[in-house]
Formats: C-alpha cells, sequence, structure tokens
C-alpha cells in the first residue's frame, strides 16, 4: 500500500510536470517537440479550438496541473472515497479528450497521450486499492 | 479385499480457508478493458465518419473558381481588413531574395497531403493575384488520413506565375498521399532551413523580408465545403471563410509590397493595407 501510494504521488507529480510544459508552450505560441504530420501531430492537437477549456482562452493542460496536483495531494493522504471520485473525473476527462483528438481531429498528440496514460495508471491504482480496501481482493 | 474400519486413523483435511472473490487485478483490469472498447469504438466512428476524398473539379470549373477568388472587388478587401487571420509574418534579415526574372521573389514550400497548405494556398492565390496571374493551377484535397482530413485547396505542382512586380516559386514536396512529388533546390533547402528550424510546413519565405510557417487560420473553416462553396463564401464579407481567408491574403499582400516598394499603387495605397505594412514592421 505505501509503495502504491508513493508511485501514485510520483506518477502525479510527473503529470503536473507534463501539464505545465504544455501549458508553457500554448502560453509561448510554440509547438512540442512532436511530430507534425500524420496520425500522429501535437501541433494539430494543440493548436484546435479544442485546446482551450470552452468558452475560456485557458488551455486544457492548465486543468492536467490542477488535476494531477490535486492527485498528488490526495495520494499523500489516506486513501478513500475521495481517490475514486478523482479518479472518475480524470478518466472521463481523459475520454472526452481522446473522442476529440481521434472522431473530430484525427490526430494523436503524443504529450497530451503521456499524460493520458498517466490518469488511467492512477485510476487503475485506484481500483486496485478500493478493492483491497473493500476487503475483497487477496492483498499485494 | 480388505476395507479399513470406520474411524480408525482418519486423516483430517484442515478446513480451505474462504477466499472472498474479486482479486485485487480485476479493477484495474476492467479499467483498461473499458478503455480499449471505448478507443475501438471512436477508431470505427471516425473510419465511418470520415468523408471520402471530393472528385477534383474539372479544368474549366477550376478556371471559374480561380477567376471567381482572384477577382474581388477592393471594398471587401478594405472591409475585412486582418478579418479572423492570425498574423505570423516575421520579418527576417537575409539577402534579398529574388527569382528566375530577377525581381524578388515569395517561395512556398509545401505539401498536397498537408492541411495547413490546403488552407494557405487560398489566401497566398488570392494575394499573389493581386499582383500577377496563376495558370495551371489544379484542385486537390489534403491527405484523407491527416488533421482536417480532405481539406478542398489547389496545388502549385504543375502551376505558372507571371507579374511585372514578383516572382513566384511553390515547391509541393509530397502529394496528398505523401509519395515524394518534387524537391526545393540547395539555396531554397537552406533558407527552409534557416528559418523553418522545426521543418513546419507551409514555408513561406516573402523575398527574405519577411517568413513565416504554418496557416494564418485553421483548417476547418474549409471543412466539408467544395471548391465553389468556398468561392461563393468569399463573396460573402460576414462569412467566417471570407474573415479568414481574406484576412490572412491582406497580411500577405501588405508583405508583397513592402517587397515591392507599395508597387502597383492601386493595391498598395489602400488604407488596409498601409495600416497591415506598419503592423509587419
Amino acid at each position: 500500500m505505501e509503495r502504491a501510494r508513493l508511485a501514485a504521488v510520483g506518477l502525479s507529480v510527473v503529470g503536473v510536470g507534463i501539464s505545465i510544459y504544455l501549458t508553457l508552450l500554448h502560453y509561448a505560441g510554440v509547438a512540442p517537440a512532436c511530430p507534425t504530420s500524420g496520425a500522429f501531430n501535437c501541433d494539430a492537437v494543440l493548436s484546435s479550438s479544442y485546446a482551450v477549456i470552452p468558452g475560456t482562452s485557458v488551455p486544457t493542460s492548465a486543468a492536467g496541473i490542477v488535476w494531477f496536483a490535486v492527485s498528488a495531494l490526495l495520494w499523500a493522504w489516506r486513501f478513500g472515497p475521495a481517490h475514486l471520485v478523482w479518479a472518475g473525473v480524470g478518466l472521463l476527462t481523459v475520454l472526452y479528450l481522446v473522442f476529440i483528438e481521434i472522431v473530430r481531429l484525427g490526430a494523436i498528440c503524443l504529450w497530451c497521450t503521456a499524460a493520458h496514460l498517466l490518469v488511467v495508471t492512477l485510476a487503475m491504482l485506484t481500483a486496485s486499492l478500493s478493492l483491497q480496501g473493500r476487503g475483497l481482493g487477496r492483498g499485494a | 479385499m480388505s476395507s479399513k474400519p470406520r474411524g480408525a486413523r482418519q486423516t483430517r483435511k484442515p478446513a480451505r480457508k474462504p477466499v472472498a472473490g474479486t482479486p485485487a487485478w480485476v479493477g484495474p483490469a476492467a479499467v483498461a478493458a473499458v478503455l480499449a472498447l471505448v478507443v475501438a469504438t471512436f477508431l470505427i466512428i471516425r473510419w465511418y465518419t470520415t468523408p471520402l476524398p471530393p472528385k477534383p473539379l474539372t479544368t474549366d470549373s477550376t478556371a471559374q473558381v480561380v477567376a471567381q477568388i482572384t477577382s474581388l472587388p477592393q471594398s471587401e478587401f478594405d472591409g475585412i481588413g486582418q478579418g479572423t487571420a492570425n498574423n505570423l509574418i516575421k520579418p527576417v534579415a537575409g539577402t534579398p531574395l529574388t527569382g528566375a526574372t530577377g525581381k524578388p521573389e515569395v517561395l512556398y514550400i509545401g505539401g498536397e497531403f498537408c492541411p495547413y497548405c490546403a488552407a494557405e494556398r487560398w489566401p497566398l492565390i488570392i494575394a499573389l493575384s493581386r499582383f500577377g496571374t496563376f495558370s495551371g493551377l489544379q484542385t486537390t484535397s489534403s491527405s484523407s488520413t491527416d488533421a482536417y482530413p480532405n481539406t478542398p485547396t489547389f496545388t502549385f505542382r504543375s502551376a505558372t506565375y507571371t507579374s511585372q512586380y514578383i516572382d513566384f516559386r511553390g515547391v509541393e514536396t509530397s502529394d496528398r498521399d505523401r509519395n515524394p512529388l518534387q524537391s526545393p533546390s540547395a539555396a531554397e533547402q537552406a533558407l527552409f532551413n534557416k528559418y523553418d528550424a522545426g521543418g513546419t510546413i507551409p514555408f513561406v519565405d516573402l523575398g527574405n523580408r519577411y517568413a513565416f510557417t504554418g496557416s494564418m487560420y485553421m483548417p476547418d473553416a474549409l471543412a466539408n465545403k467544395t471548391w465553389p462553396q468556398v468561392a461563393n463564401d468569399l463573396q460573402d464579407p460576414s462569412s467566417a471563410q471570407a474573415k479568414a481567408i481574406i484576412g490572412s491574403a491582406n497580411l500577405l499582400t501588405a508583405a508583397v509590397c513592402k517587397m515591392t516598394s507599395d508597387q502597383p499603387a492601386a493595391v498598395c495605397s489602400s488604407a488596409t493595407i498601409q495600416g497591415l505594412e506598419k503592423k509587419l514592421g
């Protein structure tokens, strides 16, 4: 349990780092180091109208900073239902963003995918620990 | 047959410890499975909803569309100004770039598959047609498998341009299926490397006085449109397409006017172009 918590805090910090990087690039108007043609195209995703929170000029990566920061705080604290709720929020957001990438834009942003994978990993960790916490699992 | 008497030495099996249901790996596995299913569904939706590439127009229809977009009234250019275009044009300091006839040259390097190139060709053709005449333009659309699939556009692969003020050189490096098409000269490649370290296309060098990469508006402005529809949209100054494309064309016109020392006056002396020239620096 302790190791899982440490790993989760570490993954959340990495997520904060990626989100800060993407947010800084957005405000600097610079494309990230990433392919710019074909199915993997960070520029197509990050310069699209979907790259900002609807109705604002705030990049979605800023929301990523908040999500990962809260996740780090939660995991540094005691495991509880808040983790499940937060993981659910993260997963639903990831699904929405992946929908935009695949269906609307037809392009995948590798940096965003790295952040998405971190959310999914944290959600899997949450699912695993919550099963154990209920005494339904065999333990780690 | 002998049999052991009942109850003699009966080994008693230890009672099995009850194991409660769900193993710990089930949770993560369920999350992964649901995600994989959802992503597969997205891919199928994408596959079904990606439109087939539009059939290129005939030579006559192409000529009609080109004539329509290159004869827009001065009042429309003046009314729109920069429109919704994003000014990407940056001043550069290099040896003046001249073309085959010794006039200041506009160099374009792009690819037919590229949706941003597709978007940028519209304002480029409109702007340069204010200084000269294109011939041999053909319609095409960007890749069906890239972002903003099938964005309607033209190709410079067989186009020629004549003008008494400037030269134009268009290099289409790949066709819409990404097969190699044309190559820049060593000098053009050097400019591309110098001003476009990221290798982004389209790359446009305006006489080595200005350069930019990318498109000044997002290609989704042209989504699901045919060439004649875009041409018709450009007749309406209030349309999103006119604000984006003509706004971009005005910025390009201002940069070319800087190259030609404001010639021809009929194009360059308008208050709109003069104002944009100041913005370019």
